[in-house]
């Protein structure tokens, strides 16, 4: 039959083409034991489903292993004996900080290991101010008690010196010290600005405005000739080194307790107010501060900025420790003990990675500035993997579960009842504000935002 | 993030920006080739003559590679109708027939895990975890029983009784029942956790599937109803009439929005789950609502690649059809009547069970050739263990499960509260006390403790009375953002500056681009 010869011609001539899916396991193991293992890749959606629950539930993840992990307090640095009244971090050395006493001791400490190195009995009262030299081995401290200003120079050795190099009596009460960033000239604030150099006995500059004395006086790190300085009529001085009177003042409602420069802004300061906040400060507008942050539950007795410029810490009266965002008025952490009391002084370390505070229960404590980071190399998938959470956590920053855990953070009881008490309290002044809007009328009783409230006046 | 190509990078107004700019374009690029890159394997495949009939397995087996040979076998056994189950890796394959006997293989080297007779008639059977400690969940006749690798009986699951079948949600490790009681059951895996157990009120459910992409299971009921479920409520969440009969058989895709029904009339429908809406079957037109499949089985599977296995001839043999398409692909006759139909995730082969057995075909086409991740046949015992940790920690809630259709998500825009923040304010407005209620004065009581008793009431009273005042105050405020139109719309006294507005003859505050927009009215 001419049929089969045909169907058989078809089949040799157009045979049917079967393709069977056939993995090829050498294309899926890896080649040698030190390899990696090979992973599969098909980004096709159709293969991942529920994507962005699955994100959404890395990003809760996230943040709540970033809260088991955020243990913060690192350590005591030992018991001082007696009240700290100052810190003051080395300039060039991570690893090296000072702390004055009000018994008058000075004390040199290894912050790594947490250990005293040194120790000098270096004024009969209050160690008032305590400042390094920036480029020499040398710093400076004064007392307001024997109104003496005492240099020391500390050798490579860290041997124990009984006598400093030099010694100055000043006619005045120091009530604080700081140091030029390269000139050899310091400021001393007691009842003026007093500019000295090292090199003459007489002060090279004096500015002062009003009677009262002035708390603390800071260089500019950037702007050499520039100089701010606060006072105790609740005032914020501005002072030009080349000009007889300081440039501008202003006046607030509340007593700003210390200031420090942004060392990445030359424009930038901030100060630490007794009235609970601390205010940051654009040296072009002094109309009112550029951001309030609000969060202590009494008066900030400090504030340092951290080399980065982009954060700050606060040390408060309500025996906490605050870190904030360079412009978010709300703080990003607090710390806190049940032993830590009074915390009157708080400093960045170099790297802007630790914080020493010095408190009222005689003890410096060494914090981590980020609570759950990991002390120590980290290899690159562990830097990938908290890469990932943490953009993770700032794109589902705004979901309510994501958002609670973030910013939840453990208070004491007493302190979290001062906290709901600040906020009724703050609650009625608005409610009471609203109230009177429209009772009176706008033009009568009109808005004022939170910025342009603490500001009594600019003179100049 | 700077959107400008790298060659712009010298115009940039610093280096910051320049790196910025390249990092950008290196990571497009990266992305771009990642997407675009030539897949490791493609899809299998019968390219045959027009006219030809669709191949045995005996010619099938004539074309491919040796290595191909495990897909196809038979396993004659005795104990009764054999229901089939992948793992999601395709590398495990077990069976449990009606007779007791429950089994779990590695189908490829023909390694027996553990091969048991129960001593009860056993319905269905799925994999559950993931895939370094497989566990084999099976629906006896009155309970489930959990066992693991090695056949022992790990867990007995009373609370789902009388299930006849069985899913498995690996993104939720969630164990998902239906039962001829008419419950429904979610048990989470990994905690224990009974997320829910109720009963549906439609009668047995006999009929029914899993979407594996969202998670909900879907029912067919005797009159014609599909109905979608989901742990969270107890009534079904979607109901939709998808067939003038009966719905004898429900299947989905692995993945994807396609899902099939087979009614009573014999007719194969498929519909898309998003929009609830058929999708058309074959290409040429002819019919394009269902296919006919006469003497249909009620039992579907639908492949990775959207290829359809049914039984025909009451189960003599079974027929599988090309996504989208109504002309046999293959077909292939059983030993015994079919009972189970599976397609193994990742490969193209089909195994199936019937009353004498199961056995396993060659389907080319019928797997997804790409992986991704660990989840495929090749991967390793430490990857897979990697991945069972990582599908634990990313295990989602089961407030995720939702078909599709409904919509929500995590992403989605929280139009519930944007709601109820507009009708708060809307009551603000609207409810206003009348003169009676703001001026009642409680009565005063007499008697032993009456001072106490008429203290606390005033107090009361007084509380009511600020709060009343609150409201008149917001819904004056409101009224006055509203403006006069607003005003008299509500049925509220102008206030003193709308008076004063509308006497100047200043046009009406203009929308302040809240949500108290939407409660000015249209000028007409």
């Amino acid at each position: 039959c001419l049929f089969p010869v045909l169907i058989d011609q078809l089949n040799t001539h157009w045979p049917m083409k079967v393709k069977l899916l056939l993995r090829n396991p050498q294309d899926y193991l890896r080649e040698t034991a030190d390899d990696i293992h090979k992973l599969a890749r098909n980004p096709a959606p159709e293969l991942h489903p529920m994507s962005a629950e699955t994100e959404y539930v890395r990003a809760l993840n996230a943040a709540k292993l970033e809260r088991m992990f955020a243990k913060p307090f690192l350590g005591c640095f030992g018991d001082q004996g007696d009240q700290l009244s100052r810190v003051c971090m080395h300039p060039r050395a991570l690893s090296l900080c000072l702390s004055g006493c009000v018994d008058g001791r000075v004390a040199f400490w290894n912050i790594p290991r947490r250990s005293r190195v040194l120790q000098l009995d270096a004024h009969s009262g209050c160690v008032q101010g305590l400042c390094w030299h920036p480029e020499q081995d040398l710093f400076y401290s004064c007392c307001d008690t024997d109104r003496t200003l005492k240099a020391w120079r500390v050798g490579d050795d860290l041997t124990e010196f009984s006598r400093p190099v030099s010694q100055r009596h000043l006619d005045f009460a120091p009530l604080n010290l700081d140091h030029h960033v390269s000139k050899d000239l310091f400021a001393l604030s007691g009842d003026a600005v007093y500019l000295y150099d090292s090199r003459r006995s007489d002060p090279v500059g004096q500015w002062k405005w009003g009677s009262d004395s002035v708390l603390q006086a800071r260089f500019n790190p950037t702007e050499w000739h520039l100089l701010a300085a606060v006072t105790k009529d609740n005032a914020l001085l501005l002072i030009d080194t080349r000009q007889r009177e300081p440039l501008r003042r202003i006046r607030c409602e509340f007593r700003q307790n210390a200031l420090c420069w942004n060392p990445q802004e030359p424009f930038v300061l901030a100060t630490a107010s007794d009235d609970y906040n601390l205010y940051s400060w654009d040296a072009r507008r002094l109309a009112s501060p550029a951001c309030v942050y609000r969060g202590h539950t009494n008066a900030a007795m400090d504030v340092d900025f951290a080399p980065t410029g982009r954060e700050l810490v606060s040390a408060s009266y309500d025996c906490t420790v605050r870190l904030w965002e360079s412009g978010r008025s709300q703080s990003r952490d607090v710390y806190h003990t049940k032993r830590m009391y009074r915390v009157f002084a708080a400093r960045y370390s170099l790297d802007a990675r630790f914080i020493v505070t010095a408190s009222a229960d005689f003890n410096l404590r060494l914090w981590k500035a980020r609570a759950s980071e990991k002390l120590g190399a980290l290899t690159p998938r562990e830097r990938a993997a908290v890469n990932t959470a943490e953009a993770l956590k700032q794109k589902y920053a705004h979901h309510p579960q994501v958002r609670r855990i973030v910013q939840h953070r453990h208070l004491p009881k007493r302190l979290y009842q001062a906290q709901l008490e600040m906020k009724a309290i703050r609650g009625k002044q608005r409610r009471k504000e609203v109230n009177r809007r429209e009772h009176r009328g706008e033009d009568k009783e009109p808005f004022v935002p939170e910025r342009d409230r603490h500001v009594r006046g600019v003179d100049e | 993030t700077m959107d400008v190509a790298a060659e712009d990078s010298d115009q940039m107004p610093s280096g910051f920006h320049a790196k910025a700019a390249a990092k950008a374009a290196r990571l497009r690029r990266e992305a771009a080739k990642l997407a675009s890159a030539a897949a490791l394997e493609s899809p299998g495949g019968i390219e045959s003559r027009p006219g030809e009939w669709a191949p045995t397995q005996s010619k099938l087996l004539r074309r491919v590679a040796v290595a191909a040979r495990p897909g196809h076998f038979e396993l004659s056994l005795q104990y009764g109708p054999y229901s089939v189950a992948y793992d999601t890796t395709g590398r495990l394959l077990a069976l449990c027939g009606r007779g007791g006997h429950v089994a779990a293989f590695e189908w490829r080297q023909k390694r027996l895990m553990f091969e048991s007779q129960v001593n009860e008639p056993c319905h269905a059977l799925t994999w559950v975890g993931a895939g370094s400690t497989p566990q084999l969940a099976v629906a006896h006749s009155n309970w489930t029983y959990i066992y693991d690798a090695q056949g022992l009986e790990l867990h007995c699951l009373k609370r789902l009784h009388k299930a006849n079948k069985l899913f498995w949600l690996p993104r939720h490790w969630l164990l998902a029942a239906c039962t001829d009681t008419g419950h429904l059951h979610w048990q989470d895996v990994s905690t224990g956790q009974t997320v829910a157990s109720y009963c549906g009120h439609h009668g047995p459910l006999r009929v029914s599937a899993l979407h594996p992409d969202s998670g909900c299971v879907l029912t067919g009921q005797p009159n014609g109803q599909l109905c979608i479920w989901t742990p969270l409520e107890k009534r079904p969440v979607v109901k939709i009439l998808c067939c003038p009969a009966g719905v004898r058989a429900v299947a989905t895709a692995p993945a994807g929005h396609a899902v099939y029904t087979l009614g009573g009339d014999s007719r194969l429908r498929v519909w898309d789950i998003r929009c609830l809406r058929p999708l058309s079957v074959s290409d040429n037109g002819a019919d394009a609502a269902s296919i006919r499949l006469f003497d249909a089985a009620p039992q579907l599977a639908v492949s990775q690649r959207g290829l359809l296995a049914c039984p025909v001839r009451q189960g003599a043999a079974l027929m599988v059809l090309p996504a989208g398409g109504a002309k046999p692909l293959l077909s292939h006759p059983s030993p015994g009547r079919l009972s189970d139909l599976a397609f193994c995730p990742w490969e193209d082969v089909l195994a199936f069970g019937h009353a004498r057995g199961l056995g396993s075909v060659l389907v080319p086409g019928s797997g997804e050739p790409n992986p991704d991740g660990a989840v495929h046949p090749l991967s390793g015992k430490r990857q897979r263990r990697e991945a069972e940790v990582r599908g634990l920690l990313d295990k989602l809630p089961p407030e995720t499960i939702a078909p599709p259709a409904v919509g929500g998500g995590v992403n989605a825009v929280d139009a519930e509260g944007i709601e109820e923040a507009l009708a708060r304010k809307r009551a603000a407005v609207m409810a206003l006390p009348s003169d009676e209620v703001r001026q009642f004065q409680p009565r005063r009581r007499s008697g032993k403790a009456s001072g106490e008793l008429n203290r606390k009431v005033g107090e009361r009273w007084q509380r009511r009375r600020m709060e009343l005042r609150q409201l008149l105050k917001s819904k004056k405020r409101v009224l006055a953002e509203m403006g006069d139109e607003g005003a008299d719309a509500a049925g509220g006294r102008k206030t003193k500056k709308a008076k004063k507005i509308s006497q100047s003859g200043e046009l009406t505050k203009p929308a302040t681009g809240t949500f108290l927009d939407r409660l000015i009215p249209k000028a007409d």
